[in-house]
């Protein structure tokens, strides 16, 4: 779910923090840069880990600031393909459901990755219609189970429409489709009814 | 900006929970003011939220030490890790390929599936801690 990215950048440091100790200031002012931040194909950005090194400290012509050569390591929000994660329904449309880890909420689960037989209700609710003829429903704040089945990493748009959704820069498709996948419910009552049946049989 | 290395390693979720707390990361939303961002702050409450909340790093260096014997892909390490499989489902859901994985023991010799799996499941029982009962469980417990 969490990887580390190791990246260089020249830092500009602006004089108003100049008062701080050097390491604090870049950490400062990387967390002001990166944090909550989608760096394309890396992830989201949660936290700057460690700094590995500062070098130069130059000031280039025409400029108010000295330039500081900083590598450093950033914690990512980067879930791998095949990766489970567990979030909250947020949303259901024609195309499928959109799913919230409460940091993190553009993750969609479309129609076609889901078990096999989960239809619209007459409400516009997802259900998972089973062969012994119940009737499940996906609901929203349900926890559910995915599988992290691609991730995207959408380009800026030249020009929005009014009725187009807001821009997410980083987009996880999931799927429910498998064994073990889907509402944490669902698979939470086999286990209790094979408990009962143990209880039972003592 | 130049990417050095885009992947510099993966962390379980323990290890991100931890370095949050390292970090000064609490529950209480004013307490996070100053020490830790926001949107540190929500990853911590989520993580709070999965088994990695009370686990510890022996915990995980025992399971990795005792899951060599079931062959699984780093990958599937990762995610029991994460999310400590309770039931069979659990674990198909987890581990790829688990039915031709678990259908071989320690010396490659063929062995019952579902029995391998609960072996499985047995073990990860033993050797990750259980998760904590859920608040809302608590206060039944106490109406009772």
């Amino acid at each position: 779910m969490f990887a580390l990215s190791q990246i260089e950048h020249d830092l500009p440091m602006p004089p108003h923090l100049l008062s701080r100790p050097l390491p604090d200031a870049i950490k400062a002012e990387l967390e002001r840069l990166f944090l909550d931040k989608v760096i394309a194909n890396l992830g989201l950005c949660v936290s700057v880990y460690d700094i590995r090194s500062i070098e130069g400290g130059s000031i280039h012509p025409g400029q108010g600031c000295s330039t500081y050569k900083v590598s450093f390591r950033l914690l990512m929000f980067k879930p791998f393909n095949g990766e489970v994660l567990v979030g909250r329904i947020i949303g259901y449309d024609d195309k499928g459901l959109q799913v919230s880890l409460d940091f993190f909420s553009d993750i969609s689960i479309p129609g076609h990755l889901m078990q096999f037989g989960t239809v619209r209700g007459p409400d516009g609710r997802w259900m998972l219609k089973t062969e012994d003829g119940d009737e499940l429903y996906l609901d929203l704040d349900d926890e559910i189970r995915f599988l992290v089945s691609s991730t995207k990493y959408p380009r800026i748009p030249i020009d929005q429409k009014e009725d187009d959704p807001p821009f997410a820069p980083m987009q996880i498709v999931g799927s429910i489709k498998g064994d073990g996948l889907g509402l944490l419910a669902w698979w939470a009552a086999d286990e209790e009814e094979g408990e009962e049946a143990a209880e039972q049989e003592q | 900006m130049k990417i050095q290395k885009a992947n510099a390693g993966i962390l379980t979720n323990f290890e991100v929970l931890d370095f949050l707390q390292t970090r000064g990361a609490k529950v209480d939303p004013m307490g996070c003011l100053g020490a830790v961002a926001a949107s540190e702050c929500k990853v911590y409450e989520y993580l709070l939220k999965t088994p990695a909340c009370n686990q510890t790093r022996e915990s995980i260096y025992e399971f990795v030490k005792r899951s060599e014997g079931f062959k699984l892909a780093e990958a599937d390490k990762l995610n029991v890790i994460n999310w400590r499989p309770s039931s069979a489902a659990d674990a198909y859901a987890m581990i790829e390929e688990c039915g031709k994985r678990f259908s071989k023991d320690d010396q490659g010799e063929a062995c019952d599936e579902d029995e391998r799996v609960q072996e499985f499941l047995d073990m990860v029982k033993e050797v990750l801690p259980p998760p904590p009962p859920k608040a809302e469980a608590e206060a039944e417990a106490v109406q009772e």
